[in-house]
């Protein structure tokens, strides 16, 4: 993944952008389209947590914490101080990076891979409690409604642009440029001195440490990242959704939902996570009868990936091409 | 708070510390055998308590008779799981993250079945004993008692069997070096296989104690599962004594927490002491810093 891309590599990312971006043109089904903005949505999470990880090799469990936080942060500033989501959002993924930098200081000084485990659970649940108790600012288990949303505005050439639950567009054009966004991003930072520093230490935690990779800027930099961009999500998701509960935002269902994402499509890959994303959001809306047995297929999906699929399907692409250029 | 309710909540504490250190000591057991963090602990003191409510409620089975049932039925099941998943997966490159996830999507998958298979009411099961016991101004419920009783009685069982007995010699030399035991003949898959088994064990025995005073409910392990990490995170990972310590500590400083603020903030309390420690000693109040 650190060599450059070759031009068939541009063509392919370029085609999947393509046609992400003609798909309102051919349909404006917005059940369609919900089921693509929420995949999109969680493929921003998966990537992000992808990032810490597939890539740097932090295993954690607390992610949803960093969603909970940006949803709920960008959702109380705009109903409170009156501010537009356009800029809410920022501040709330700034939050959540904040948060993230609190949480990381402690466990990234540890190697240990159950510490980390355990310690971004119990702060995640922390963050799930916090919120539900503090029923006067956000309303607890009832749910916070009446979150604005994204302000319309006027493009040249195709007029006025306005975010309404009736059409899904404006919302689908913009998760699709964050979408683009972080995933640029994330693969900017890897091919970076710090992702090879990533990498290495992932790999070889004693070995990079000795040729003098300072971990514990490095891993506070990647964690900062991800919770900046898995702030950002949620904050998104606050303000198109546009109604909060602590269990639906914090819930640890949430995090088992992105796991099982990450490892279906491919953990420590740059398009598993979208791909996993992908495909199990559309999955389980196509088994619309699978809803009561949701979680259940999550977690047996989890189990089996892990056992027999361990690189997730992402690897499979370019084994199944060797195997047939091999024959040919 | 004067101080007769201040001691009745430390003697509480202690209570329901016995039972965190009894789930803690199961997590702690798994991952000082086998370096494995069992993220699908709870789910064996979920199932223990159902166990435990279909014998006695369901089927009238006497609670003596009951619990020794689900305790050996949940051993089973430890053992069956074990054998099932993570025997594989101890065998993969990259297992350290794998049994993680593995187990926690063993967590899911086990919360949901018995959703499907058991609903979703609440279900509990009546006292074991009843009437109360006075000294001076405390007025300690005989079913708790019974409570701190079981724990000691485990725990202390569980100690002679881990210094005194062949079984518990294997399961120490398996935990000190895998390698260095399988060369003296002690098969360590048959330890890994037994161990799983007494955790699960373990779990399913507090979910018998608490199964009167705690609703048995599909979602009910979970909430357990993360006071056993605080307890294993306090006590060191991987310690059987720090977890039994971590566990009676825990339980203390939540009841005093709970006093001082109200009972919501229960496990926002233990978790901040989980991270408070973290933050000053990561390898845990008993743990030995690694050099």
């Amino acid at each position: 993944m650190f060599q450059p891309l070759k031009p068939q590599h541009w063509v392919l990312i370029a085609a999947a952008i393509a046609v992400m971006a003609a798909i309102p043109l051919a349909t404006r089904d917005s059940y369609l389209l919900h089921v693509l903005i929420l995949s999109m949505i969680f493929g921003i999470f998966a990537s992000a947590w992808n990032l810490v990880a597939g890539f740097a090799g932090l295993k954690t469990f607390g992610h949803h914490a960093f969603f909970g936080i940006g949803a709920y942060a960008s959702a109380l500033i705009s109903i409170n101080a009156g501010l537009s989501p356009w800029i809410t959002v920022w501040i709330a993924a700034l939050a959540a990076t904040v948060a993230g930098l609190f949480i990381g200081l402690p466990i990234l000084r540890i190697k240990s891979m159950p510490h980390v485990a355990i310690v971004t659970l119990g702060f995640a649940e922390m963050v799930r409690i916090v919120i539900s108790n503090l029923q006067s600012i956000t309303r607890g288990e009832l749910g916070l409604w009446g979150i604005p949303a994204f302000n319309g505005f006027t493009l040249p050439g195709l007029g006025k642009v306005a975010f309404t639950p009736a059409d899904k567009v404006p919302y689908y054009y913009l998760v699709l440029v964050l979408l683009i966004a972080s995933t640029a991003v994330i693969s900017l930072l890897m091919r970076s001195k710090t992702g090879l520093a990533m990498v290495a230490m992932r790999d070889a935690e004693d070995a990079a440490e000795s040729l003098g990779v300072n971990l514990t800027r490095q891993k506070l930099l990647v964690f900062g990242v991800s919770a900046f961009l898995v702030g950002l999500a949620g904050a998104f998701y606050a303000h198109y959704i546009a109604i909060l509960t602590p269990s639906a935002a914090v819930g640890a269902d949430l995090m088992i939902l992105i796991i099982a994402m990450a490892l279906v499509g491919g953990l420590g890959t740059l398009s598993g996570p979208l791909i996993g994303a992908l495909i199990l959001t559309v999955a389980v809306e196509l088994l619309r009868d699978l809803d009561n047995y949701r979680l259940l297929v999550y977690g047996a999906l989890i189990v089996l990936v892990v056992m027999f699929l361990p690189r997730g399907l992402a690897t499979l692409g370019p084994l199944v091409t060797r195997r047939i250029g091999a024959r040919a | 708070m004067n101080y007769a309710i201040f001691l009745e909540q430390v003697i509480n504490g202690l209570i329901v510390g016995s039972m965190y250190a009894l789930i803690g000591s199961g997590i702690a057991l798994i991952y000082g055998t086998m370096r494995v963090l069992n993220l699908a602990h709870g789910e064996f003191y979920m199932l223990g308590g159902y166990f435990v409510f279909f014998l006695i409620v369901t089927y009238g089975v006497p609670s003596y008779l009951a619990i020794p049932v689900a305790v050996v039925a949940t051993f089973i099941l430890g053992a069956l799981i074990q054998r099932l998943t993570i025997h594989y997966l101890l065998l993969q490159e990259g297992w350290a993250f794998s049994t993680i996830a593995a187990t926690l999507g063993l967590s899911i998958f086990l919360q949901n079945a018995a959703l499907l298979l058991f609903g979703e009411q609440f279900q509990s099961v009546p006292y074991y004993l009843s009437g109360v016991v006075a000294l001076g101004d405390i007025r300690l419920p005989v079913q708790r008692l019974l409570i701190f009783a079981v724990a000691l009685l485990t725990i202390a069982a569980m100690t002679f069997i881990l210094k005194r007995t062949r079984l518990g010699w294997a399961i120490r030399a398996t935990s000190q070096d895998r390698d260095a035991a399988a060369v003296v003949g002690i098969p360590a898959q048959r330890i890994y296989l037994i161990t799983f088994g007494i955790a699960a064990a373990l779990g399913a025995i507090a979910a018998a104690m608490l199964a009167p005073i705690y609703a048995i409910n599909p979602w009910s392990g979970m909430p357990i599962l993360l006071k056993g990490f605080v307890v294993v995170i306090l006590g060191g990972l991987g310690s059987f004594p720090g977890a039994i310590a971590g566990g009676l500590i825990l339980g203390v400083v939540e009841a005093i927490g709970v006093q001082l603020t109200s009972s919501e903030w229960r496990d926002v309390i233990a978790f901040a002491l989980m991270i408070a420690v973290i933050w000053w000693r990561p390898w845990g109040l008993f743990g030995r810093k690694p050099s």
